[in-house]
């Protein structure tokens, strides 16, 4: 499973061929941008290939340089059409592993079905089958952003990089609102505690927690807890068998647990698609006395409706990285701003490609982030 | 039942007879033993050809030693011809290494997954995983099951003041956790929101919630050290709380655990017997064991007979 290669061949290998090309493996232009922006930092062009759909909605992908013996890195950002986007890196991933290059390097900012990381009833793990995907293709080395678990990482067989976004959203923080000291980094739900939890550490903020019926989004209703049911009806074929019973989960009314009363509130989460739970939240906090509401994440989806609610919202700020092309969604709604990440994506590519050490993308991260 | 052999590994033979009772079978023959090299060797004692195996196992004790042992037994059984080998593996070994955490940290857990695997098991039963993403470091079915619903009938048979009590997590990650109880008692949640330098170590802890004049509830999945909920029992107690209970599913207990919470202001120190624990119990009263044998014992019989588990949601059997 892990396969170490003697430094020597390395370099050796490194004399002979060596170079790196990158790609990018949208058909959509508009996913380009991130792209971009990467070559410029790294001072390369990016490599020619062309991805178009043909008229039966197949993908195509054509590399029209060679690979051969090269780091190829693919940079490929989500586009609204997942699935697509999905194809046509596995298509480029096996076209480049077939022309044999050296090691091939998916560079995805954003890691689709990544929310699909857990088994429900008789459910999918799809995270885990896009990971197979990939490796099968012949993925030799993952890097990405915020994955929505960290186990996420256990499901590949390959290296995986998780960079983070929390240094660039901390800087936003300190440097674009004024009065931060003042804040409170709410989790909008429990399961964003441990992220909240690490923005309040570094920033030495309180944080709050709300819960209640407004997010049910992930809730462990489906997760196969119940399994096996606890019904006493059990014990009718064996009596010997009793097991607890489980009672219908309540739905219990909206609760903050920590006080925004006169404060800033700074919401943190890792993806905002649809926004009714933001909203929700905000409203929220809100009527507890907060006086302006933030919301942070690394991945802006915004879909469907969302700039026009937020628009609409209590929201004074929604603040997102470029690991999704968001232009549209900011045109609607003037409320989002964008960090850019780029540079710490190409430090990584550079670092990868010469074998140096990432552990310096990584410091000031704590266990929790 | 037909076809079905349940073999005991050494970590917990208490909890595999309580199954085996459960299920009116006797435990299948086998002697594990070590050669003088130290070499773990088993020899299961009767036929388990075309037979739906079971290994009950659980990651405790000398923990490399008993996950040798299970990996041996399910390669025995499996080169023996049985027709499935399921691994019943309660307290799942090696699950906090679980996330790429920091620089060249190994997912030892992945390991295991692809160790049990390889040896040839076709069915994981496990319970109350440290993160339910486990399931998908295996490509076989995972059946994680939940101690939740045996916990909460502990609370209300045993905590008189239940419904005026307050559940709090000891750390932000069990806050999900926390709240799934809270909702289910219908009763509020607080959480302990620390500044951790290093693993194991506790710094500055922060109680966010109100426990004023209630009973404190500290819920979370495993305990070790137990330095983390000592030091909330604490700070539960010095913001009013009037009595703190401890519940974790898997009590582990090694190094001081003992000896702090002895020392600490514990009403009870919940657990259940996914671990072995009558030794623990015996240098510490605070420790009280909830059984959770049925559970595993009622898993086993539906994975056996092929039983729907959702068909039951629905309707009664007769």
């Amino acid at each position: 499973m892990f396969c170490v290669t003697p430094p020597e061949l390395e370099t050796k290998m490194n004399i002979t061929k060596g170079g790196l090309v990158l790609f990018s493996a949208n058909s959509n232009s508009s996913c380009m941008e991130l792209s971009k922006k990467i070559a410029e930092r790294l001072g390369v062009e990016m490599g020619k290939v062309q991805v178009y759909q043909e008229p039966n909605r197949e993908t195509r992908v054509q590399i029209q340089e060679s690979v051969r013996g090269k780091d190829v890195f693919i940079i490929q950002t989500i586009s609204k059409d997942v699935n697509t986007t999905i194809m046509e890196l596995l298509i480029m991933v096996y076209a480049c592993k077939t022309s044999c290059a050296k090691s091939i390097i998916g560079v995805i900012p954003y890691f689709p079905y990544s929310k699909q990381c857990k088994m429900r009833k008789r459910g999918s793990i799809v995270s885990k089958l896009l990971a197979s995907m990939m490796c099968k293709a012949g993925l030799t080395h993952l890097i990405t952003m915020d994955l929505h678990q960290k186990e996420i990482q256990g499901f590949f067989n390959i290296p995986v990089d998780n960079l983070r976004a929390s240094p660039f959203l901390l800087q936003y923080i300190q440097e674009e609102i004024p009065d931060y000291r003042n804040a409170v980094i709410v989790a909008k739900s429990p399961a964003s505690a441990k992220r909240a939890q690490s923005f309040a550490e570094r920033l030495r903020l309180g944080i709050a927690v709300i819960h209640g019926e407004a997010q049910d989004a992930e809730s462990d209703l489906v997760d196969g807890r119940h399994s096996p049911p606890m019904v006493r009806s059990v014990a009718a074929i064996h009596p010997s068998l009793e097991i607890p019973m489980l009672i219908p989960k309540e739905k219990p009314p909206i609760t903050v647990v920590g006080d925004v009363g006169g404060r800033i509130a700074i919401i943190v989460d890792d993806i905002i698609d649809d926004v009714d739970s933001f909203l929700a939240a905000a409203e929220t906090l809100k009527e507890r006395g907060a006086y302006k509401i933030f919301v942070m994440a690394t991945h802006g989806l915004l879909s469907s409706d969302a700039p026009r609610l937020i628009e609409e919202s209590a929201i004074d700020e929604v603040v997102v990285t470029n690991t999704i092309p968001h232009e549209v969604q900011k045109l609607q709604c003037p409320k989002i701003k964008t960090v850019d990440i780029s540079m710490i994506l190409s430090e990584a590519i550079r670092r990868i490609h010469n074998g140096e050490s990432m552990s310096y993308l990584f410091r000031n991260i704590g266990l929790d982030d | 039942m037909p076809n079905i052999v349940l073999f005991s590994g050494s970590s917990h033979q208490d909890l595999s007879q309580r199954v085996a009772d459960r299920l009116g079978l006797e435990l299948g023959k086998v002697v594990t033993k070590k050669f003088s090299n130290q070499e773990t060797s088993v020899e299961i004692g009767e036929s388990v050809r075309g037979e739906d195996v079971y290994i009950i196992q659980s990651g405790c004790g000398e923990i490399n030693d008993n996950l040798m042992e299970l990996l041996i037994m399910i390669n025995a059984c499996k080169i023996a011809s049985s027709s499935r080998v399921t691994a019943v593996i309660p307290c799942f070994p090696y699950a906090r290494q679980d996330k790429k955490d920091k620089s060249r940290a190994p997912i030892s857990a992945k390991l295991v997954a692809n160790m049990l695997s390889v040896a040839g098991a076709d069915h994981i039963i496990t319970m109350d995983l440290h993160a339910s993403q486990i399931q998908g470091f295996f490509d076989i079915p995972v059946d994680n099951l939940y101690a939740e619903p045996a916990v909460l009938q502990w609370i209300r048979e045993n905590i008189a003041e239940w419904k005026n009590c307050i559940i709090v997590s000891p750390d932000a990650g069990g806050a999900k956790r926390v709240t799934s109880i809270a909702d289910r008692l219908n009763v509020e949640f607080a959480l302990i929101h620390k500044e951790r330098k290093k693993a194991n170590e506790v710094d500055r802890m922060v109680l966010v919630g109100d426990v004023k004049d209630r009973v404190a509830i500290l819920v979370d999945d495993m305990a070790d050290t137990c330095g983390t909920i000592c030091h909330a029992a604490d700070k539960l107690l010095s913001a009013g709380a009037t009595k703190v209970y401890a519940i974790l599913t898997h009590g582990i207990f090694s190094g001081p655990a003992i000896s702090r919470i002895n020392n600490a202001a514990f009403e009870a120190v919940v657990v259940t017997n996914t671990i072995p624990q009558e030794d623990k119990m015996k240098h510490c009263t605070k420790i009280q064991v909830i059984d959770i044998s049925m559970i595993l014992a009622e898993a086993i019989r539906r994975t056996h007979n092929g039983e729907s588990v959702s068909y039951l949601f629905s309707h009664v059997p007769l």
